[in-house]
Parts: C-alpha cells; structure tokens; sequence
C-alpha cells in the first residue's frame, strides 16, 4: 500500500516480534506474569513507528488476541505520532483499517474486527479537520458501497458497524479524548451533524429496505438478519445523536393549542431524550413514510414469527423495537408546522402499532407468567411515557379515543392494574420486569398527572374513575401483602436505605394516582383506616394483633404520602390536588381530608395511653406515628395571619378553581379550628417523650423523633412560638437538662435534640424569659462536664466504660448546642463554651488513647469556631484563638511520632482512619478560622489588638502538618482538605509565607511536590493554583524591588544529582518534567498555564538554559526542530508581554494549549 | 432538680471492676465489648434498621413488631478473632474497662521480656515482648539506636499488651 508509514523491517525481525507479542498474549490467557505483558506489549504500543510490525502481525498471526493488541497499537501509536505523519500515511493508516475489516467480515472473531473498526474510527476523527471533503468522500465511497449491499452481507455488516463506531466517536459522551482541547471535538461534532449524519442515515435505511425484502422472502439467512438488525441499530444510535445545530422553531408557547409540548425534559430519567434534528430531516424521517414501514415491517414480522416464542428477544426485533420507541419522541421543527397535526399522526400511528404489545394487559400478563417474553411489554411501556411528556395530559387521553371506546389513561390505568397485581402477588420470586415496567409506568402517571396542574389541562371522567380504581388495586394488594409479610424478620439492613428510598418514590407516585381521585380515594383510605383501628380495638387481648398493625403501618404510610408532599428542605404546601377537590365542602367537619387527618390523629394520640401503648404500639408502628405527624404538622399548620393567598401557587385564579375557594380555605384553617393546632402540638410533643424514653434502644424511631418530628416544631416561627408555650415542651426541656432517662439514647440523637432545644429559644419573644430558658437548658450540661473534670479522682474514675459514655454524650449535647447559635443567642453560647474551654483541654489530656472522646472533642471545637468566629470581637477572638492554639499543640503533643501496633491489620487500619478523621478535624478548625478575614459580623471598632488570623493559621498548619504522614495524604478527602487550605492560604496570605520558619516553609512546598503527582485532578488543580500564588508573589516583590522569596532555599533535582536551589527554580523543573514527559492531562492545562507564566518570568535565565539542555539531548534533528520551534511559539507568539495581568495569561494559557497538542506524545517516544 | 444525677456513678474504688453494663443499643460502633467473656473492639454496629428487628426467643410474636435487636461483630482486642452476639438493644451489654498507660522503655532482657519503668519510679518486668515481627523490630531497632521510647500498655480484663510505641527522645 503507498504511503504506509514505518520502515519496512526483514521478515525475521517482524516473525521475532510477531512471536513476542503472541507469547504475552498467551500468557495473558493464563493470568501469568502480568508485568512481562505488560512490558512487551506497552514496548509495542509506545514504539516509535510500529506500523509495519502491526500490519504485519494483523495479517499474519493465527492468534486473534495479538491481532487485537496490534490493532491497538496501531491506534496509539498514531495518535501520539500524528504530528509526525504526512497525509498520505494518514489517509493510508485508515484505508488499511477500512480495508482489513471489508475483506474479513466473516472472520471469526468478531471483537478483532470491532477493534480495527474503531481505530479507523478513531483516526478518522484525528483526521477529520485536515483532510479536505474530497478526500472523505473517496474514503466514504467504500464505505457506502458496501452498506447498500455491493459487495454481499459481510462487508455490509462491517460497513454498517464501522458507520456506527464513527458516530460513537463523534458523540462527546463517548469519544475518546485523543489529548485534544474541547473546541476540536465540538468542530467535528457539528460537521459530522451537519453534512454526513443524515446521509448515513439513509445509507442504513437504504441497507434495511434491501435487506427486509429478503428476509421477508427467504425463510432467515442468519447474516442477512444480522446486517438488517446492525442497520436498524445505525438508525438508532443516529437519533440518539445530540442534535445542536437545525432546532429553529420559534414556538412562543411551550405548547401548541392542540396539546403537543415542546418543554419536555422528564424523559431523561430512563435515558431517553428529545430528538429534535430539525426540518432538515422531515423529508427522511416524516415525509417518506419511514416510520409506517418500520412499523408494518415490525407487524409482518411479529406475524411471521408468531410460532417462535424466542423471537421477541432476538437482535432484529429487539433493535427493531427500540427504534421505534425511539421514534415516538421526535420532535420540534421536524414536523411541519401545522399545529402539532403530523405529530399527533405520527404518535398516533405507533400507538396503534403497540397496542398488541400491551393490550388486553391481563392476557399478556398471563402469558409472561407462563413464560412469554415481556419485552415488547416493556417497550410498550417506555413508548406510552414518551407520548405522555410529548403531550398535554388531555391529548395523551384522547389519543386512544379514535382507536378505541375508551380513553389512553384507562388503558394505562388496565395496564398498571396488571403490573402491581404481578409484582405483589410473586414478591419472592424474580419478577424484574414487573418492577421495570411499574416504575416505567409511575413514571408515565407522574408526568402526565403533573400536566394536570401546569397546564390546566383535565383528565376526563373516565380517566378518574380508572385512577380510583387503580388506587384501590393499588392498597388492596399492598394491604394483603403487608399483612402477609407481618411475620417476616427481614435481616437485610445493609440495602436498607437504599430501599427506603426507593419505597418513598413509589408511594408518592401512588399519591399522585390518589389525589387525582381524591373524592373516592381519601374516604376510601378514612374508611380502610378505621376498620384496621376497630379490630384492633375488638381483638384486645384476643388475638394476635401482628397482622393488623403491619396493615396500620402500610396505611399510615400511604396516607401521609397522599395527604402531604415530601418536600426535603422546602416549605410545604398542602398539596394543590386536594385545595382543588371537593369545591363543595363548606364545613371542616365534613371535609374528607380534615376527616381522614383527625381520625389518623386519635389513633395516634392512643399511643399516649399506657395500655394501649403496651399492647400495640409496637416501635415500628410508632415510627409510622411519629413520620406521619412530622409530615402533617409541617403541612396542614400553616400560618394564619399571612392570609389564605399569598403563600398559594397562583393556579387559584382560573374559572375552574374559583367555585372552591370556600373548601380551599376550609383545608387551610382546620387545623387550627378550636384551639385543636396547640393540642396537637402538644400531643406531638408529648408522643415525642414517650417515643424517647418508653422504648429503650430503638435508635431508629429515636432518630426519627429528634431529627424528624421535634425539629419540624422548632422549624418555622409560627409554629414555635406556640410550641415554646407549652407545658410539655418546657417538660421535655426539663428531662433534658437534669434527668438521666435521656442519656440512655444514642449520642448523635442527644446532639440534634439539644440543637433543637436551643433553636427554640430564639422564638420566646421576652428576651429575660429567653435567657432564662437556655441557662436552663444549657447550665446544667456544663456545671456537670466542668464538676466532674475537676474531681480529684478523675484519673481513677475516667477511663470507666460508664464515664467515657457520660462524657461523650456531653460532648455530643454541647455541639448540638453551638450548631444553633442564632445572632440573638451567640452570646450565651460563647459564655458556654468560654466555660468549657479548660475542661476540654484536661479532657484532651485525659483521654489521649481513647480516641472516640478525641474526636468528639475536636468536631465540637469545629462546630463552635465555625458557628462562633463570624461574630467575635477582638478580645473574645484572641481568647477563642488561644484557646485552639493550646488544642492543637496538645492534641499534637500526644499524637507526634506515634505508632499504633496491632496484632490485627484491620485493628490497625482503624486506628489509621481514626487518626484521618481527627486530622481532618483539625483542618476544618483551621479553614473555620479562616473565614474570620473573610465574613467579620463584629461591631468592635478597636482593630489594633485583634488576633493576626493569619499568623495564627500559619502557626496551626505548622502544628497539624508534621501530624499528616504521606501515608495518610492517601486518604482523598484529606488530602483534598489540605491541599484546600494551603493553596488558600499561599493565595490570600502569599507575604506570610515569606515569614515562615526554614522547616515550615520547607514541609508546605514538598507536599506541593507530592499534590503535584497525585491522582486527584482537584489536589493537582489546588497545587498548582499554589505555586501559581507564591511565584506570583515572588515576581511583584522583585519587580518593586524587594527580595521576594528568593532566600528561600530547597533540594532540587537537578539535571546532575540534588542541587540547592531557590523556590521558583525548584518549581520551574518540576513543572517542565510534569508537562513533557509525564502523563499530563489536558484538562489540567489552564491551571498548569497560570502556574508557568510567573516562574517563566521569575526564572527567565534559568529557563532559557533548561530549554537549551533539552534540545541538545534530543538527537532526531526532525524532532528538534519541531520542538524548537514549538518552544519559541510557547514565549513569543501572540504578543506575550512581561507581567501577570489577566490579558497576558490568557494569552500564555492558549500558547501552552497550542504548545501540547503540538510537542506531546512524541517526546515521550523512548 | 440537682446537678448529681449527672455525676459518673462510679466512684474511684470500683476500678477494680473488669466489665461495666451498658444498654446495648447506645453501644457505638469502634466501642469495646464483651462477647462470649472477651474484650472486642467492636468492627461493625449493624442493628439501627427497621428491618433488623427480632423479637425476644421467650414470646409468641415474631416479626416486624417486635424490639430491636443489635448484631455486634467485634474483634478480640488481644488475639484478632472475630467474634459476633445478638443482643435486644434494650438489654445491658458488658462494657470492658480498656485501660492504656505509657510506659517508659527501661531494657529488653534477653529471655523476652522488656522492662518498664512506671510512674511512681519503680520497674515492671512482667510484660512479654510483642510476638508480632514488625512491632518487635520496631521496638528493638528503636532501642538498640538509643531512642528514648515510651510504650502504649494497654489492659483489659487481667490481660495486658503492648499496642504502641512512641519515640519522645530528640532525634
């Protein structure tokens, strides 16, 4: 072949490195001697020029797996050396791709072929901005010869899958980065958009027409269906393509007055999106009739097949399928502009397409039971979700109506019937579609029920009387399978979260069915609640009441997710389906949802009563209780005096929601009717007791008061000041602070009761009364910690499993306690904490080896800094400084040059991490600190005696710094922690540096060696920022005239050995290794840019000389040339002037960019 | 209300009582335990789920409703064996008093003991060196190089080891 690159070598040598290669290959298949394959093959791939011996082991060898890696090779070694390649070597590389895979494509070893597809993929794409059209099209020529089926089936399907490797190259999720800046791939990106997309496109459909007649004909050649199944696949991935150019529609309404949307974004959750490709592509995809062939062929096919049950999964029906479903979300300009009419055609005709997948929905679930294949159920499901966020909810209804005596929702309404039915009943056993297809399904009520309220579109009678239906199959089969399920001892903690989670999302899909029917579905829940409750009561001590109260827990459940929204983090509304329901209830009393709310209240409240308690307020059962009233009291208490319609969504204007204004207010104030709001707040609180301390050990439903029930009645103003009123709370308050029953829950819930607690006290409106109450809270906490920190026998006593315990529960309670420091209660917090600052440092003392209080002591100081320092003024700053001061030169005093020995690794490794997360720790104390010179609330106008916040910084980096060992820098979060504070800390305060002592200065610049090699593309990001900060500093002290930095001497590597050099030489080396022969990443070299320019400019001599060393030792005068030249570029080209200012960066960050793409790769050639 | 409810219980004498009692649901994880009669550190705290929840053996109710129940999994602080218990979280769990004190390095005698010298100046020569490899070439190098070395003893239950090693003395 002309213009292959390489020097053609003799036979023998290529035979002897053919034999190399094979042999790694072999031993890779018998897992030996990884590093020897390693090297041998890394030799080969990293060779200079190894395109001869490639070629010749692709042709030559038996062995597929060596062809593979020579493939490989081919593809590596051509991207690195790409600058060294002329165009005919190029143009000659890809044709022998293209060529090799045209001639084998029936070669055995399918991956072999794929590889060598891809690399002609690949550097096609390398090629794509220098090759000129003419040169693509020869190229493009070969390949559409053999895809419209020219040369037979073979190199059909190779043409066809080399088209697709192209396009996945192209994709920017799934191109390979080829060291090349963003820009490049966005060109190639759009040009392939632009002039070939389309054109493949129908080369794939060209292929599939001439295909399908044959295999309609003839009775399934295999490589026919194959060619057809890869061609299917081709038009696929084409329009999963990203379109960007063409959308020009410029609708000015989200939705067309016919029902079609165009602001659809939820398809996303199943990977699926919109495909809008533009008008361009109306005469390929719309106007030619494509999809009603697809969809017959589909049909014809089905009905050919119809004996073969293994048919519905095989490749071509399984591409064949997807295509179509991906055909439903076609949108935007692609459809001519008639109203959204073509659209509603085209929808139209692949529902009639899939109707036989879906429907009658007990038939096919009866069939997938009995073995059939539930993929075409599947895809019939994702196919309805595309239509439904295409469309307004009405259009998705009526859709089906031209089709069928009945509308789209009551089909899917059967459908997910079926769904909930198949999955309940055969919980046990394997039934992934069920669960795939119902969360499909969800999904699809989800959007089109959400299309209710956003677009005042309606659902029609009949719908609603499906979703109430569905509603109740939905409870019935969950009842029955909660009540079977009674007896279980589930023991799967450790997917419990996850499935928590994912239980949630299913409930509130079920909610949204139920409130589209509320008017049958929220008494139909009242009245399933009630039975539950009276056989229990009638059962009292008859029978076993297990059953029932699982069927309880489930309701309990189920009415909170239909009654309130989860809201994480959001105020919460009552839910807009239940305001616009029941427009004729004028009297709380009658109005269902006030009625299912009390009756679920009453049953809480029994809870209270000893006896009914014991016999079936089981834990679990409370904490249902106790969810349910957090979710209800954040919801249905809201505010009276802000009026009823600020806070409302302003849907309530419309002509269909006026008539329900009065049963709209009616749900706003039921709650608070007749005094009933302070009883129930009192209730809570008092359920919220008896939850802590009349079930012992159950640390969920603990953690469940605290953090869930109790913080929602502190959360909003109008709600606290009521609850700070009460008699219970100021119980709770009192048990708090001086009875022992609280302790006896776990720590972390003591800490966000006590951060509850405190909170309250900023909603007492007397500040007298304020104060009083948080001495009261906080005082005996702190008398305790500091009487018993100074018994005389402390020593003795302190290390008892009993003390340890009292003394980290006191801990916990005090950072709950400075974790609600408001403005209006700093004060008291600072006294509190003023007043435990010595304890803590015995404490510190005291328990050195047990590192549970260590930590506890450490996060609380952290906890108080950060929420202390902001309001400080100078003379309680300089206390709150001393005092971490003293922390850390104790805490460091313990642990410096310490060993931990165990006989157990795990042990061991635990003491490790114990020692990471106090660092940590300590770290975040000083980033805390920091922000003192940054937000500064303090009203104190002396600045003279103010603490320096950056000396003491410095100070506390010198402490912690010795402490963290490289090993410990392995710990991600750690390291990114530190490299953080000392790149903010050479940013901000770069003159500091300047006075630091020889080994601090020394320990801060070689962690930025080791930050600068780290894996962590943030820490390399953060050191090099560093470097960039202190050379900078350097640079502007010099150009005044000062010394700068240039005392400051370092070991440094030298081109002959250690050398002493300054701070800015010793930098300016490392960097210029890390840029040239290392692996340096790409995305890196902004930052990398910033850090070069000042030490270029520091260090001008020295870089000059550097330069010149490196081309002298480079021997190839081609190369050295180049790299001369690329040098020359880097300093010169673009006007590069001598200072730092932004202009002058931006110009050096593109002069670098330009410098790699240009030299690297083939320096690094051995 | 008075401040001595919140006072530790124990007075000084009581150290020397080996096991504390402690409810088990407020035992966390990377605490100390005892199982079937050893000191563990505790590995694993699984237990605080819903799901986890076993009733008491002694009544007729199983399942979802019962009490919670904590699955401990520790590792026995002296000889690395895993041990595992199951205990409602309700029930008091012995705690072991873990006590470490340091110790300054006096000598290694040859027959494999070392000699330490306690606080109030006399010597304790009835700890064996460690018989893992690392630790003992840690402590014998660091010895033999003159370092000055303070030994981490720590003891639980009638049983004492060495568990660190500190070098105080200037470089």
């Amino acid at each position: 072949m002309q213009g292959f690159p390489g020097v053609g070598s003799d036979l023998q040598t290529l035979q002897a490195s053919m034999h190399a290669i094979e042999h790694a290959c072999s031993l890779i298949q018998m897992h030996m001697n990884p590093a020897e394959v390693e090297r041998v093959i890394g030799s080969l791939r990293s060779s200079s020029m190894p395109y001869q011996t490639c070629r010749f082991i692709l042709e030559a060898s038996q062995m597929a797996s060596a062809r593979f890696q020579a493939a490989g090779a081919i593809g590596d070694a051509a991207i690195r050396e790409w600058a060294l390649l002329t165009e005919e070597n190029k143009r000659s590389l890809i044709l022998f791709c293209l060529n090799y895979v045209m001639e084998r494509s029936s070669a055995p070893e399918a991956y072999v072929q794929s590889k060598v597809s891809s690399v002609a993929a690949r550097l096609l794409k390398r090629a794509w901005l220098e090759f000129s059209d003419s040169e693509k099209v020869v190229i493009f020529n070969e390949v559409k010869q053999s895809i419209v089926g020219v040369h037979g089936c073979g190199p059909q399907y190779a043409g066809i899958h080399f088209v697709e490797l192209l396009v996945s190259e192209f994709s920017p999720s799934t191109s390979s980065a080829m060291g090349l800046p963003r820009e490049f791939h966005e060109q190639c990106q759009s040009s392939l958009e632009r002039n070939y997309l389309k054109e493949f496109y129908c080369w794939a459909q060209a292929a599939m027409l001439g295909l399908a007649d044959k295999i309609m004909s003839s009775s399934g050649n295999v490589s026919e269906e194959r060619a057809c199944a890869g061609a299917i696949r081709l038009m696929f991935q084409i329009l999963n393509w990203n379109f960007t150019i063409s959308d020009k529609s410029n609708t000015k309404s989200n939705v067309l007055p016919s029902g079609i949307r165009h602001d659809t974004v939820v398809l996303k959750k199943f990977d699926r999106t919109l495909i809008k490709p533009g008008s361009a592509w109306r005469d390929t995809l719309i106007s030619c009739g494509h999809t009603n062939w697809l969809l017959n062929f589909y049909g014809a096919l089905r009905e050919k097949y119809s004996y073969d049950t293994l048919w519905n999964d095989s490749p071509l029906a399984y591409s064949t399928r997807q295509l179509i479903v991906q055909l439903c979300s076609l949108a935007g300009a692609v459809f001519p502009s008639d109203n959204g009419e073509t659209q509603i055609k085209h929808l139209l005709q692949i529902l009639s397409a899939i109707l036989p997948w879906v429907e009658p929905p007990d038939v096919i679930a009866a069939s997938i039971r009995s073995g059939g294949s539930e993929s075409e159920l599947v895809d019939g499901c994702h196919a309805l979700l595309s239509m439904a966020s295409l469309t307004t909810t009405a259009l998705f209804d009526n859709l089906l109506k031209s089709l069928r005596p009945y509308c789209t929702v009551h089909l899917l309404a059967a459908l997910t019937c079926e769904v909930v039915k198949a999955l309940m009943n055969n919980q046990r056993e394997e039934e992934t579609w069920a669960e795939e297809s119902l969360d499909i399904l969800l999904e699809t009520w989800n959007v089109i029920l959400e299309g209710i309220y956003t677009d005042r579109s309606s659902i029609s009678k009949d719908g609603v009387y499906a979703a109430s239906n569905l509603f109740n199959v939905i409870v019935e089969s969950h009842l029955k399978a909660a009540a079977d399920s009674a007896f279980e001892d589930a023991d799967n903690s450790e997917y419990f979260h996850a499935s928590i989670s994912k239980r949630d999302e299913r409930l509130a899909s079920y909610a949204l069915v139920a409130r589209v029917a509320a008017e049958s579905t929220v008494p139909f829940l009242a009245r399933l609640f009630q039975e539950r409750f009276s056989a229990l009561s009638q059962g009292l001590g008859k029978s076993d009441p297990t059953r029932t109260l699982e069927e309880l827990y489930w309701l309990l459940l189920i009415t909170g997710h239909v009654l309130t929204d989860s809201g994480e983090g959001e105020t919460l509304l009552i839910p807009e389906a239940l305001q616009m329901a029941f427009p004729d209830v004028v009297e709380a009393a009658q109005h269902p949802v006030a009625m299912l709310s009390w009756s679920v209240i009453d049953f809480s409240r029994q809870c209270l009563d000893p006896a009914m308690r014991s016999a079936y307020f089981s834990p679990r059962l409370m904490e249902a209780v106790v969810w349910f009233l957090a979710r209800w009291v954040a919801t249905y208490l809201v505010p009276l005096d802000t009026g009823m319609g600020n806070i409302k969504p302003t849907i309530s204007e419309g002509v269909v929601t006026n008539g329900s204004q009065p049963s709209r207010k009616v749900l706003q104030s039921f709650g608070w009717e007749n005094n009933q709001g302070n009883i129930i707040l009192d209730s809570a609180i008092r359920i919220s007791l008896v939850a802590l301390t009349v079930y012992p050990g159950e640390n969920e439903l603990q953690a469940l008061t605290c953090q869930k029930l109790l913080s929602v009645l502190v959360r909003r103003k109008h709600i606290c000041t009521r609850v700070v009123q009460l008699e219970s709370w100021r119980e709770i308050a009192r048990a708090f602070a001086n009875e022992n029953i609280l302790f006896s829950i776990s720590a972390r819930s003591q800490r966000s009761l006590a951060e509850t607690l405190i909170c309250a006290a900023s909603c007492l409106k007397d500040s007298e009364t304020s104060l009083q109450y948080l001495k009261d809270v906080i005082g005996p906490m702190t008398a305790c910690l500091i009487e018993n920190t100074s018994r005389t026998d402390l020593k003795s006593v302190a290390q008892q499993a009993d003390a340890i315990y009292m003394v980290s529960c006191l801990l916990e309670r005090l950072r709950g306690a400075v974790r609600a420091t408001q403005p209006r209660t700093q004060k008291t917090i600072f006294e509190m904490g003023y007043a435990v600052m010595n304890p803590l440092l015995s404490l510190l003392e005291i328990y050195k080896n047990q590192s549970g209080v260590v930590y506890l002591v450490l996060k609380f100081v952290v906890d108080f800094v950060d929420a202390q320092v902001v309001f400080l003024g100078a003379k309680e700053t300089s206390i709150l400084v001393n005092f971490c001061m003293q922390l850390l030169q104790v805490y460091s005093s313990h642990n410096i040059g310490k060993i931990s020995i165990s006989l157990s690794s795990s042990l061991l490794s635990e003491s490790q991490s114990e020692k990471y997360k106090d660092l940590r720790a300590l770290l975040q104390l000083l980033r805390n600190m920091c922000s003192k010179d940054l937000v500064d609330f303090s009203t104190d106008a002396e600045q003279e005696d103010r603490p320096d916040i950056a000396q003491v910084v410095y100070v506390g980096l010198h402490i912690v710094t010795p402490l963290i060992s490289l090993d410990l820098l392995k710990y991600p979060k750690l390291s990114r922690d530190y490299f953080a504070l000392v790149s903010h800390m050479l940013e901000v305060y770069p003159e500091k540096v300047a006075q630091l002592n020889t080994d601090a200065f020394t320990h801060i610049t070689s962690t930025l060696d080791l930050g600068l090699r780290h894996q962590d593309i943030d820490v390399v990001e953060n050191c090099l920022a560093a470097i960039n900060s202190l050379a900078s500093y350097h640079f502007k002290e010099r150009s005044l005239g000062k010394e700068g930095l240039s005392l400051r001497i370092v070991e440094t590597q030298g081109s002959n050995g250690l050398l002493q050099a300054s701070v800015t030489d010793h930098f300016l080396r490392l960097l210029l290794q890390l840029l040239l022969f290392e692996d340096f990443r790409t995305e890196l070299a902004g930052s990398a840019a910033d850090a070069f320019l000042p030490l270029i400019l520091c260090e001008q001599e020295l870089y000059q000389r550097l330069i010149q060393e490196l081309l002298e030792g480079q021997s190839n005068p081609a190369l050295k040339s180049r790299l001369a030249s690329a040098f020359n570029s880097l300093t010169n080209s673009n006007h590069l002037s001598i200072s730092l200012d932004r202009p002058n960066r931006q110009k050096f960050r593109k002069n670098l960019h330009h410098f790699l793409t240009e030299i690297s790769g083939f320096v690094k050639i051995k | 209300m008075s401040d001595e409810e919140h006072h530790f219980e124990s007075k000084a004498d009581a150290g020397a009582s080996k096991t504390y009692p402690q409810q088990a649901g407020t035992i966390r994880k990377n605490g100390y335990i005892v199982i079937k009669g050893r000191p563990c550190k505790l590995k694993r705290f699984p237990g605080q789920s819903v799901f986890n929840k076993v009733v008491e053996v002694s009544t007729s109710k199983t399942g979802k409703h019962g009490h919670a129940k904590c699955h401990f999994v520790g590792i026995d602080i002296f000889n690395n064996k895993k041990l595992e218990d199951i205990v409602p979280s309700s029930h008091n769990c012995d705690v072991p008093h873990v006590n470490r004190t340091d110790f300054q390095l006096i000598d290694i005698s040859e027959d494999g003991f070392v000699s330490l010298l306690t606080e109030n100046g006399g010597t304790k020569d009835d700890l064996r060196l460690p018989t893992d490899e690392n630790l003992l070439t840690q402590l014998k190098d660091g010895f033999d190089a003159g370092k000055d070395l303070v030994v981490t003893v720590m003891s639980a239950m009638g049983e004492e080891q060495i568990c660190a090693l500190k070098d105080i003395g200037p470089k």
